[in-house]
């Protein structure tokens, strides 16, 4: 009786397997190439562009160096915060701003509005700035990426 | 009604093992070929080029080989997770063979039906202490989940390698082997085979002085014939068997030369990455996306809307995570009626009360439950909830694949690559055979890698792209994207004498799974008893999770049992001792236990100790868990757990596995729990799925009984399911607060 139910167990089994066997590949509804490997980036060819052109954008590069903050924070109208908060259109806001967001309490009691020099400041060293600030990590070092970061974000207040 | 008891002797099933190995067959419905001798002439010996790499390779049979240099291999097929399966099989191959451990190495055996493990899959289908047929019927997850993988039985799980393939397999290989080499050698130099001796990899002749590595015979015992049935050495007669040997994947472990599936580098392929968003509602699927603003960014290179996912293809994994943040997809509406976790338990509160006194399925039982009920002198009831959990293994959940001429390679953390290549065959349109799942050791999987939905997602994305790829989930996407061990929701009740022995015990909930004997309180004596289930809908998909239903019930059971000595007023460990009086290896392990955590020493304030004894994959353990409560919430101060397997093939590494169930088990009574908010899961990461931290974790102290029962028990589950019961139990000792809702700690946030 038992092995009776068994076998009837494994029949079931093969069944199945070759059930497996007929159905087709799910086809990809959306396919969107940008490039294959190995092809240079499209926005590594527009800074190529900007340098031979001798002037440096300043925002593209910013938009690029950006991707060290990213981490945390999002650039981006309507984007829910991170980690961080989002930090579209963040120059000539005040400090800990946006409702949807839990700032530390330094930087509520802070009176800090954000302009070029404060985020430069900012950056170089977020909490001898502002002590007490949950950022406690992703300080610019480099002045110029720093510059280029928040020629960045002041382009999304625009 | 059958009885609940757990039966000893082995079922017919059982007689396939020995057999299974060395003889060439196919069990019913073909699926099942099981272990094949690889010699010359061989219609199998196409497996040969698989193994053995060069021509001073000399293969003796599919299990083991042996090279020029005197390196035995053994060829494991089960995965190796952490768990130490692969040295603990490769010892048991060891002693047989009277290798030197020295010299032992371990391959991976190829994803080849050749190494399906049949055992294994026995042991699924017809556990060893219960009868099969009273297993399979009543359980519905466990029927198709078990149907599913018996086609494609390489896996590793059910704490099943040692007492598998280890007995099954591995000793009979070695022993096979031995009596080849010896057989070669004794008509090489004259002499009766019987007057050889063997010892670490060497053959010696004492009378005429001969002696010989197996190397040097290697060739020749491929033409010996093979014993079907070797003989195998008594436990007196062991060497390696039942020492702690050093672990073989020691040495690459600490120096950082393993490689686990997410360190996949194959040569020559250059890998792009994907990263990738499934829905949040399971049954759900991608309606609409909107990928303009990933675009541009960094690194990527293709976008992809799959229809059941959204993948971002690019230079790098955190380019493609960082571009699919930016890719805004919505997703289709599920119609399940279950939003949130109290809609969850408010279904199964549902099917149980419809169910009624004596409704629902009939999943075990024996006696006259309502008879003895009405004429108890004390009834208790009491219901418990658990909450849904996830594996969390810190290796991401990760697969490189290739798919392209016709072929499809992956490389994978898989604990069944036969069921992964087979679910790849079917996604790819690629036959099996020109698949091919390379899968090195686990980071962790706890069950977590017993499907193969992510190895598909892999190859679509490679199919789609034509190039490699490495498929990476977020931790979120592991944490709320996967396979869960279910909720549940446990009514009990329960009927006293004037003595206050449990002469009366009822039990229902709302899924079977597997191991069906998880919700059969069989150990114990209790005259009569019914255990029931009722069916009710369940939101999150089932996986198998460290010890399944046991991580329940045990917690369930054995809390149940505890409310049932506090109502006769009894010590809990005296209570359970007095039903255990036909079960004397159970009670010698719960008498053994409270002797070495001093159970009957005086308490100080605020202090409490449990104890819990469950029976799970062949293994008995019973612990007792110390629990300061003095600061109004617990403290985990000591573990002890005793354990019977009935004998241990590597007393180290059982130990290590059975600590690792504890801790595991801890993580998930302290903190484990996962919430559904519109229909979502709503942790993400281990900020808020928590892991016991090592200056959480209790002192543990495992002892090992060797009581010589066969077959022996598993070693990977069997720690997890007492602890989370001991530690409530402890908790009510001392402070009378009894937990029936896990986790623990929110309780006394």
């Amino acid at each position: 009786m038992m092995r009776m139910k068994a076998a009837l167990v494994l029949g079931v089994a093969s069944s199945l397997v070759a059930a497996c066997g007929s159905s087709e590949p799910e086809p990809v509804v959306e396919q969107i190439v940008i490039r294959a490997p190995g092809e240079p980036a499209a926005n590594a060819a527009r800074k190529a562009a900007t340098m031979e052109a001798g002037k440096v954008d300043l925002v593209a590069l910013g938009e690029r160096a950006f991707a060290q903050c990213a981490g945390c924070h999002v650039a981006e109208k309507g984007a829910r915060g991170m980690a961080g908060p989002n930090l579209h259109g963040v120059v000539g806001r005040k400090a800990a701003a946006l409702d949807d967001f839990g700032y530390s309490n330094a930087l509520k009691s802070s009176g800090i509005t954000w302009d070029i020099a404060a985020l430069d400041r900012f950056l170089a060293n977020p909490a001898g700035y502002v002590e007490g600030t949950s950022m406690v990590a992703g300080a610019v070092g480099d002045g110029e990426t720093r510059a280029a970061i928040v020629a960045y974000l002041a382009s999304t207040s625009e | 009604m059958n009885d609940m008891t757990p039966e000893k002797k082995p079922s017919k099933l059982a007689k396939w093992s020995r057999r299974g190995f060395i003889g060439a067959g196919v069990l019913a419905g073909g699926g099942l070929l099981i272990g094949i001798a690889v010699r010359p002439g061989n219609p199998i010996g196409a497996l040969a080029p698989k193994v053995a790499g060069g021509d001073g390779e000399q293969l003796v049979n599919s299990w083991v080989k042996i090279d020029t240099d005197n390196i035995i291999t053994a060829i494991v097929p089960h995965c190796e997770m952490g768990q130490g399966a692969h040295s603990a099989l490769a010892q048991m191959l060891a002693d047989e063979l009277d290798a030197d451990w020295s010299k032992i190495r371990v391959m991976q055996a190829p994803t080849d039906g050749s190494y399906v493990v049949s055992d294994t899959a026995r042991a699924f289908v017809a556990p060893f202490t219960l009868n099969a047929a009273d297993w399979l019927e009543p359980t519905w997850d466990g029927l198709f989940t078990q149907v599913a993988r018996l086609a494609d039985a390489l896996i590793t799980g059910g704490s099943s390698s040692i007492r598998t393939t280890g007995q099954g397999q591995m000793r009979v290989a070695g022993a096979a082997a031995r009596q080849m080499l010896v057989g070669a050698a004794a008509d090489a130099w004259g002499v009766p085979a019987g007057e050889i001796t063997t010892a670490n990899s060497t053959l010696t002749h004492a009378a005429t002085g001969k002696t010989a590595t197996y190397a040097e015979f290697a060739s020749a015992a491929a033409e010996q014939p093979m014993d079907q049935t070797p003989t195998l050495k008594t436990p007196d007669q062991y060497r390696l068997i039942g020492t702690s040997a050093a672990r073989t994947d020691i040495p690459a472990k600490v120096d950082g030369t393993a490689r686990f599936g997410i360190d996949a580098e194959p040569e020559g392929l250059a890998l792009s990455y994907a990263a990738s968003v499934r829905p949040p509602v399971p049954g759900t699927r991608v309606a609409s996306m909107d990928a303009e603003a990933a675009k541009g960014m960094n690194g990527v290179l293709q976008i992809l809307n799959m229809g059941d996912f959204v993948s971002v293809v690019a230079d790098s994994y955190w380019q493609a995570q960082q571009a699919l943040n930016r890719v805004k997809v919505t997703w289709t509406q599920s119609d399940s009626a279950i939003k949130t976790t109290q809609d969850q338990f408010a279904a199964y509160a549902r099917a149980i009360d419809e169910a009624g006194a004596d409704g629902g399925e009939k999943a075990a039982g024996k006696g006259d439950f309502a008879d003895a009920f009405a004429k108890s002198a004390t009834t208790i009831e009491a219901e418990y909830k658990a909450p849904y959990l996830a594996h969390a293994p810190m290796e991401p959940i990760n697969c490189t694949a290739h798919v392209a001429d016709g072929k499809c390679d992956v490389w994978t953390s898989t604990q069944v690559p036969l069921m992964v290549r087979s679910a790849l065959a079917e996604a790819t349109g690629i036959a099996k055979d020109d698949i091919t799942v390379h899968h090195p050791f686990l980071g962790g999987s706890f069950g977590r890698r017993l499907e193969a939905v992510y190895a598909v997602m892999a190859a679509r994305i490679a199919q789609a792209t034509g190039y490699p790829v490495k498929s990476i989930w977020s931790r979120e996407e592991d944490t709320q994207k996967a396979l869960y061990r279910p909720a549940e929701l446990s009514r009990f009740k329960a009927g006293l004498d004037e003595a206050g022995a449990l002469i009366a015990y009822d039990n229902i909930f709302t899924h079977r799974n597997d191991p069906a004997e998880a919700s059969v309180p069989g150990i114990y004596a209790i005259p009569n008893t019914q255990v029931r289930v009722a069916a009710a809908p369940r939101h999150l998909p089932f996986a198998a999770w460290r010890s399944v239903d046991h991580s329940q019930h045990g917690w369930f059971i054995e809390s149940f049992i505890d409310e049932a000595a506090h109502a006769a007023g009894a010590d809990p460990y005296e209570y359970r001792l007095a039903m255990l009086k036909d079960a004397p290896r159970h009670a010698a392990v719960l008498d053994k236990v409270a002797e070495i955590s001093e159970w009957s020493a005086p308490r100080a304030e605020g202090i409490g100790k449990g104890i819990a004894i469950v029976e799970s994959f062949g293994t008995i353990v019973a612990q007792v868990h110390e629990v300061d409560m003095s600061a109004g919430k617990p403290r985990l101060v000591n573990a002890w757990a005793v354990c019977d397997a009935g004998y241990v093939v590597n007393p180290d590494g059982f130990a290590n596995q059975i600590e690792g169930g504890i801790v595991f088990g801890l993580t998930a009574a302290m903190y484990g729990e996962l919430d559904l908010v519109d229909g979502a899961i709503k942790q993400s990461n281990f900020h808020d799925y928590k892991m016991l931290r090592v200056d959480e974790t209790p002192a543990i102290t495992v002892e090992i009984i060797n009581s010589g029962t066969v077959p022996i028990g598993g070693a990977g589950e069997p720690g997890l399911p007492p602890a989370a019961p001991a530690v409530t139990n402890a908790i009510f000792a001392a402070t009378g607060k009894r937990l029936r809702q896990l986790p623990i700690a929110k309780q006394f946030a």
